[in-house]
């Protein structure tokens, strides 16, 4: 292979790296906040997706969607964001505080409800998925050269990612409920000693992760162009791969993380094959823990 | 008086004859069903309960299965869920057999079948043998060669090195000038593994294609880019794509986006059914699969509209289901299965000895010969994509 091939391989794969790390921000924003793991969180962002879809069919017809990509793109967003609160409501609302393998345990089984039921409904066939400029660029690949070019599309998906990211930012750094959820993260007792309200900050917090999942279920049905239920367990990898290198409760990290990881298993693609790709992820994922346990912007992690 | 005796004694025999009548319309052939109905792969399981079921009802609605002493039976199918694992897949099998079942079709995938084979009885009739003596008829699993583990497993599934030597012979000689092949293969599945390294890259090369090399992706990838680059590059005459629905229709898709040109496209057995349709029917278009089923005989077209009616479908796996069902009604009724609580052992023994012998069976799209190791060599046709439906290409046969 040539320098421009991978050129090629890391641009592609920053690009998909963009959806790794909006699941990455879901991750970390919700244990930033509860101290806890949702497992349930990209099969919630999936379901979003899937919502869309059954939306989408409800008013088209035959080969026509019924809604543009972008619309379907918030309808997977509001989906998904219902669905985080009702497992935030299920597994963690009324589950014991300080029993937190109770909370884990019950994000996998909300993972394994959810995934069947998508099984169930779609019997697992995967269900064709709109690309994002579908209707508005018939042809979206910007060739630079023979050797070298970008998928029109992917750039749009990474363009909207990057805007919901800053979009989140906004949130969490300009508003009221960002000052409420960055309170509850820093100190739970003194937040509650403030007048906040943990259960209804911990809800809102759900929910906005929730949306930005829905937005990467949908990203990813359009990147691909197709859904299926083969997506929840590698994403719920990718997700908490992210997040881990990333470090725990750091949103720049996951961001940084996603776009790292997307770029360097397309190289580890194109230098080793497919069979061996995962494993130097997995590998890079040791490392970390093993020489930088708190990520690249968690809080310092102390050895017993 | 005299009258009177006779009278009652006719009435006696008459109400004897109503309760042996009773009892013989009460009697029941149990047959089981097992495949994947939850996961990935959940289609499969709902299609072939479908076709069961509706071969059931035809059999039924046509007086039933005659019995070894002349009554007629009706079929009764219930259908387990192995959810295409091993473990599961083997205790499904010892549930089914510790009950009333005579014999079981089944189950959907080859990771299933190889090691359930081995947990039954390899020689049929061998004392010193303790493993499960229990026939099962494949209808779905398809990687090469699995019946021949045990003489209790039988399979009615199609010859895929067979359909795929016929198919690269066929489009050579239609397009003499198509001189190269460049494959895909979705690397950790075992059908479509096998498909690709042990007969799509040989056949190829046999029919004279120079096979410039391939891609490889795993089942749930969702980044096709690389290897997709790698695929136009090669610059082939024809693209065979040895993979599921999922990934054959984001590879397809990548395609597109990529502008990969090429002359003709080859896909994999299992692609030929409404998932892929489904998933990416626009750009499938003009695909090639070989397939041992498709709606052009009455038989076929009766397969499928009964499918439908149970919310299933009839394609290249569940379609086999509907023949094995009628296979295993003329191997009772030659056997002399008896459908009684106290003859269920013999009567699993009859039917694995009456499918042992069969040398050729009936099929939807024609005769089947059966081999001595429990395959089926089974008729089959190339369809291609067109719109949200499989069409015929060529019949091989003609």
């Amino acid at each position: 292979m040539e320098f421009v091939d991978y050129l090629q391989a890391v641009t592609d794969g920053v690009m998909q790296g963009a959806y790794y790390a909006l699941i990455g921000i879901g991750f970390t924003l919700i244990f930033g906040v509860m101290n806890k793991i949702n497992l349930a969180y990209a099969a919630a962002a999936f379901g979003g997706a899937y919502a869309s879809l059954g939306i989408a069919a409800l008013i088209g017809s035959g080969d026509d969607f019924g809604l543009p990509p972008l619309l379907m793109f918030l309808a997977s967003a509001v989906a998904a964001g219902l669905f985080a609160w009702i497992v935030y409501t299920i597994c963690f609302r009324f589950t014991p505080d300080h029993y937190e393998l109770a909370t884990l345990m019950a994000t996998v089984g909300a993972f394994f409800l959810i995934e069947e039921i998508a099984v169930h409904a779609t019997d697992g066939e995967p269900m064709d998925f709109p690309e994002v400029l579908q209707g508005i660029i018939e042809d979206p690949m910007i060739e630079f050269s023979d050797a070298f070019a970008i998928r029109g599309d992917l750039l749009t998906i990474f363009l909207l990612a990057l805007i919901a990211m800053a979009v989140l930012l906004l949130l969490l750094y300009r508003t009221k409920l960002g000052l409420a959820t960055r309170a509850v993260a820093q100190q739970r007792t003194a937040a509650q000693l403030c007048g906040i309200s943990v259960d209804r900050t911990n809800a809102s917090t759900f929910i906005i992760a929730g949306v930005l999942g829905g937005l990467a279920g949908a990203m990813i049905g359009a990147a691909v162009g197709v859904l299926s239920p083969l997506l929840f367990v590698p994403l719920t990898v990718k997700g908490l791969i992210v997040t881990v290198i990333g470090g725990l409760g750091s949103i720049p990290g996951a961001i940084v993380a996603g776009l790292l990881v997307g770029g360097l298993e397309n190289v580890f693609l194109a230098l080793r094959g497919i069979t061996e790709r995962d494993m130097y992820v997995m590998l890079l994922l040791f490392l970390f823990l093993a020489f930088r346990p708190q990520g690249l912007f968690g809080k310092k992690v102390l050895r017993d | 008086m005299k009258h009177q005796i006779m009278f009652v004694a006719a009435a006696a025999l008459a109400f004897a004859g109503t309760q042996s009548a009773a009892v013989s319309a009460d009697r029941e052939v149990h047959v089981a069903g097992f495949g994947a109905k939850s996961g990935v792969v959940r289609s499969f399981g709902v299609n072939t309960e479908a076709v069961m079921r509706a071969a059931a009802e035809k059999i039924n609605n046509e007086g039933g299965i005659k019995l070894g002493d002349g009554t007629k039976g009706k079929v009764v199918v219930t259908f387990y869920d192995d959810r295409c694992k091993a473990e599961e897949g083997i205790s499904v099998v010892r549930r089914i057999a510790s009950g009333k079942a005579v014999v079981a079709i089944g189950p959907t995938c080859s990771n299933v079948a190889e090691p359930l084979f081995g947990v039954l009885q390899k020689r049929a009739g061998d004392a010193s043998d303790t493993g499960l003596q229990f026939p099962i008829f494949t209808d779905t699993a398809i990687k090469g060669g699995l019946a021949k583990i045990s003489e209790w497993a039988f399979r009615n599934v199609p010859n895929e090195s067979q359909m795929y030597q016929s198919l690269f012979k066929w489009v050579k000689k239609e397009n003499p000038g198509f001189k190269s092949v460049f494959g895909g293969v979705e690397e950790d599945f075992a059908h479509s593994r096998f498909t690709w390294y042990k007969v799509m890259e040989t056949r190829a090369q046999e029919a004279g294609f120079k096979v410039l090399g391939r891609v490889k992706w795993l089942l749930n990838d969702t980044n096709f880019t690389t290897q997709v680059r790698q695929m136009k590059k090669a610059k082939a005459d024809v693209i065979a794509i040895s993979s599921h629905p999922f990934t054959l229709c984001g590879v397809l898709k990548e395609m597109k986006r990529q502008r990969v040109k090429y002359k003709q496209l080859i896909g994999l057995t299992s692609s030929s059914s409404l998932e892929t349709l489904r998933g990416c029917s626009k750009q499938a278009k003009g695909i090639i699969i070989p397939t041992s089923f498709a709606p052009v005989t009455a038989a076929a077209k009766e397969a499928a509209a009964g499918a439908a009616k149970f919310n299933g479908s009839a394609d290249l796996h569940s379609a086999a289901a509907w023949e094995n069902m009628f296979i295993l009604k003329g191997v009772i009724e030659k056997t002399g299965v008896m459908a009684k609580g106290d003859t269920v052992q013999a009567d699993r023994r009859k039917i694995r000895d009456g499918l042992a012998a069969l040398k050729s069976t009936g099929g939807l799209i024609g005769g089947i010969q059966r081999t001595k190791e429990g395959e089926a060599v089974k008729p089959y046709v190339y369809v291609h994509a067109q719109g949200k439906e499989w069409k015929i290409l060529h019949d091989p046969r003609k």
